[in-house]
């Protein structure tokens, strides 16, 4: 940027330079759009907790071949769903090439890597980016629109036509603009993982995995009975384990979320691969599941909120994704203040754009469809009896009985489900209740 | 900009340079260094770069000492482009900025003190005549502690370290110092400039920019000084082994007297008398303080008589 703005002349104000914040001012900057950032960590992407896979494809149009340049860890090509108990795991696992080639599919990252990289893009184009700097606030006019936020340095009120709120789950600024209401339990989750280190050969050997491809394993039944599940990825030196439990039900178990990822890696299924694996970093995160019903209203008059600050982070048992939605609401929403300010409205009916592109594109549609999948998921019977009823299943198909002939399978469903006390009508309930949300 | 470009140094970023030149000799460093417990490898990473509490009180000192004698703070640290954002931080703060490139600054003990202190010392020369340095006394990047010496004795400047408080004399080119002294004692210091002074993070803050200078210093290039073809390394002065196994040292240990039953008697105490155990309690405070006097008192653990303290 040839000349940096004055603080009152800005455009627009992004607040987080997480994925939402720095796509939201990537494509405000190259909108021609006067956009600082603010930050409050030292640096993008180190306050942020994550442990989870990137789907980058969104980026496509916006930073081509942005694979020649993003700081990957591994390139995922394994894709594990495991359903466990104490001493059972089956396993689903998926395995293609095709996700280690151009355009790839999924990546695991350091997110203060990948989050530095993202707010470079932005800073390239000619946005500003300011760290180490709070918002603590709103700051309106007499017609309560959002024109800036306050700051926590001297001097820190700064104007500006449109306020983009992508400050993370339990969104302050969101709340404050009226759009977030109180937090509500229920429909929030939380992560927490561990980071152990591993020589990347070891990794490779023990995942079978080629040098530079990564694994990506999602659990159910490993979380004691609360609602939630565990997952396991690889990093180039390092592994992710962790669970993501219900908050409600946590609480209400009274077991403390380190017990949960002590007994994970406890598990006969998982302690090989982790044996002499060095914890570098103990990590716990508030996330946003609450899905379609729990969004708040995306935009108020000079203000939209983005990203997990708007709970857009997908929970629907297939599908774990936060970051590509993120990506995908901030460059809508940046695009949507552009063409705002453009026209000279920024109301919320100006900014009513924001809310149809996600509507045509896949953050809201995705939202949408899946949107009975959190409820779903995290049911007890999807936690603990059908967990429970796949993995005896599983464990007496394989298991030789001789002399005695095998068992038909109806059979033995239907034992297994006389045993942990499930009715077929609710297996019949629930298939179609599953397949009408994953249709 | 390039590491370590010859020819003219470049002029310091920030603001013209007026009045008397203050220089806050930096360290930035990875506050949260990891430290592999088995090979004893560190690993530091340049994006959580920042001052220590020590280098934040000696750029506030700086810039207190700058704005009573109306002159000039020129932020100066050695390492690579990686800290360039410490250094913004204190352009925000009205300082001018300059890096020396200076490829081992944080071997921590290993790094060659003399040369380092050589190639800052060239710096803050090639910047103009300094009437204070100021440090921080600890250095985070595990570095000997040595550097503001060895800048002072390059510079031929009075010296003043480990200080708890430092004020200037606006009259005149003195800098007012406080140490600590053993036995809760301090000793007050006039220093003349030029002086180099080293303090401790002793009741000050480094100011907060305004957000205004936070976001017009951000991103602003750091100029690198020229290199120095007169500052040769010559090599660390201390050697750092390689990790080894805790090995305590030999204790002496006097040979046991007597047979082995008279030891093991004397070990257990079976046949030594002694009182058993008694429960006294629950007491009140006074009637519990009479009784732990009383014991100690059998027990030959009296205070010695004399005048009450």
């Amino acid at each position: 940027m040839a000349d940096t703005p004055s603080p009152d002349s800005f455009d627009a104000i992004v607040v987080g330079a997480g994925p939402a914040g720095s796509a939201a001012a990537l494509a405000l900057a190259r909108a021609g759009r006067s956009v600082v950032i603010i930050e409050r960590g030292p640096f993008p992407g180190s306050k942020n907790v994550y442990g989870g896979v990137v789907y980058a494809r969104v980026l496509d149009d916006v930073i081509p071949n942005w694979w020649e340049q993003v700081p990957v860890q591994r390139w995922v090509v394994r894709r594990s769903t495991m359903v466990m108990t104490g001493s059972q795991a089956v396993t689903v696992d998926v395995r293609t090439q095709a996700w280690g080639r151009p355009p790839y599919n999924g990546m695991t990252v350091y997110r203060a890597d990948f989050d530095s990289w993202l707010a470079d893009q932005a800073v390239a184009a000619g946005a500003s980016l300011v760290t180490s700097t709070v918002a603590t606030g709103l700051v309106r006019d007499g017609t309560g629109r959002v024109t800036g936020v306050r700051t926590d340095r001297p001097g820190g009120d700064l104007a500006s036509r449109v306020v983009i709120a992508c400050d993370g789950v339990n969104s302050f600024l969101a709340k404050e603009a009226g759009l977030l209401p109180k937090a509500d339990a229920a429909h929030h989750t939380l992560g927490v993982k561990e980071v152990l280190a591993l020589p990347a050969e070891v990794i490779e050997d023990r995942f079978g995995l080629a040098p530079g491809e990564g694994l990506d394993i999602e659990m159910i039944g490993c979380t004691r009975g609360i609602p939630g599940g565990g997952f396991l990825y690889t990093n180039r030196d390092t592994v992710n384990v962790g669970v993501v439990v219900s908050l409600t039900g946590l609480a209400a178990s009274g077991v403390r979320p380190e017990e949960l990822i002590a007994d994970l890696k406890e598990h006969p299924a998982v302690a090989p691969w982790l044996r002499g694996a060095a914890v570098k970093e103990y990590g716990a995160h508030l996330i946003p599941e609450g899905g379609y019903d729990a969004m708040p209203a995306l935009a108020a008059d000079g203000f939209l909120v983005a990203g997990d600050a708007a709970g857009m982070t997908l929970a629907a048992g297939l599908w774990l994704e936060g970051v590509n939605f993120a990506i995908g609401a901030g460059l809508a929403a940046g695009r949507a203040a552009a063409a705002a300010i453009a026209q000279g409205d920024v109301t919320a009916a100006g900014l009513a754009g924001y809310r149809k592109a996600l509507e045509a594109n896949f953050v809201l549609q995705d939202h949408k469809r899946l949107r009975g999948a959190p409820q779903l998921v995290l049911s007890d019977r999807m936690q603990r009896q059908y967990v429970q009823l796949i993995c005896d299943l599983a464990e007496q198909v394989f298991t030789v009985t001789n002399p005695e002939p095998k068992p038909g399978l109806v059979k033995l469903l239907l034992r297994g489900a006389r045993r942990h006390k499930v009715r077929v009508r609710d297996l019949v309930r629930d298939g179609i209740e599953t397949a009408k949300v994953f249709r | 900009m390039a590491d370590g470009g010859q020819g003219p140094a470049p002029a310091p970023v920030g603001p013209s340079p007026v009045g008397p030149l203050v220089v806050a000799c930096l360290d930035p460093a990875d506050l949260r260094q990891e430290v592999d417990p088995l090979t004893g490898e560190v690993r530091a990473d340049w994006r959580r770069a920042d001052l220590s509490a020590s280098d934040g009180a000696a750029l506030e000192h700086s810039l207190r000492a700058a704005e009573a004698w109306g002159g000039t703070v020129l932020a100066l640290a050695a390492g690579p482009p990686g800290l360039d954002p410490v250094l913004e931080q204190a352009v925000a703060l009205g300082a001018r900025a300059l890096r020396v490139p200076w490829s081992d600054a944080h071997s921590g003990p290993a790094v060659d003190a003399v040369a380092l202190a050589a190639a800052l010392a060239a710096a803050i020369s090639q910047a103009g005549p300094p009437a204070l340095v100021v440090c921080g006394d600890r250095s985070p990047s595990r570095g000997i502690g040595a550097v503001p010496a060895l800048i002072a004795h390059h510079l031929g400047a009075e010296q003043a370290l480990g200080l708890v408080s430092l004020t200037v004399d606006q009259s005149s080119q003195v800098v007012i110092a406080e140490r600590r002294l053993d036995g809760g004692w301090r000793e007050r210091l006039r220093v003349r400039a030029p002086a180099v002074c080293s303090v401790e993070a002793a009741g000050v803050r480094l100011r907060r920019a305004p957000f205004a200078a936070a976001l017009r210093s951000s991103g602003q290039p750091i100029p690198v000084a020229a290199s120095q073809s007169g500052v040769a390394s010559t090599g660390a002065q201390l050697r750092i082994g390689g990790p080894r196994p805790y090995r305590p040292r030999t204790k002496a240990v006097a040979p046991p007297m007597g047979g082995t039953h008279d030891r093991l008697l004397a070990l257990t105490g079976v046949l030594v008398a002694h009182d058993p155990p008694r429960i006294v309690g629950p007491l009140g405070p006074v009637e519990a303080a009479g009784e732990l006097l009383d014991f100690l008192d059998g027990h030959g653990y009296s205070p010695p008589s004399g005048p009450a303290q």
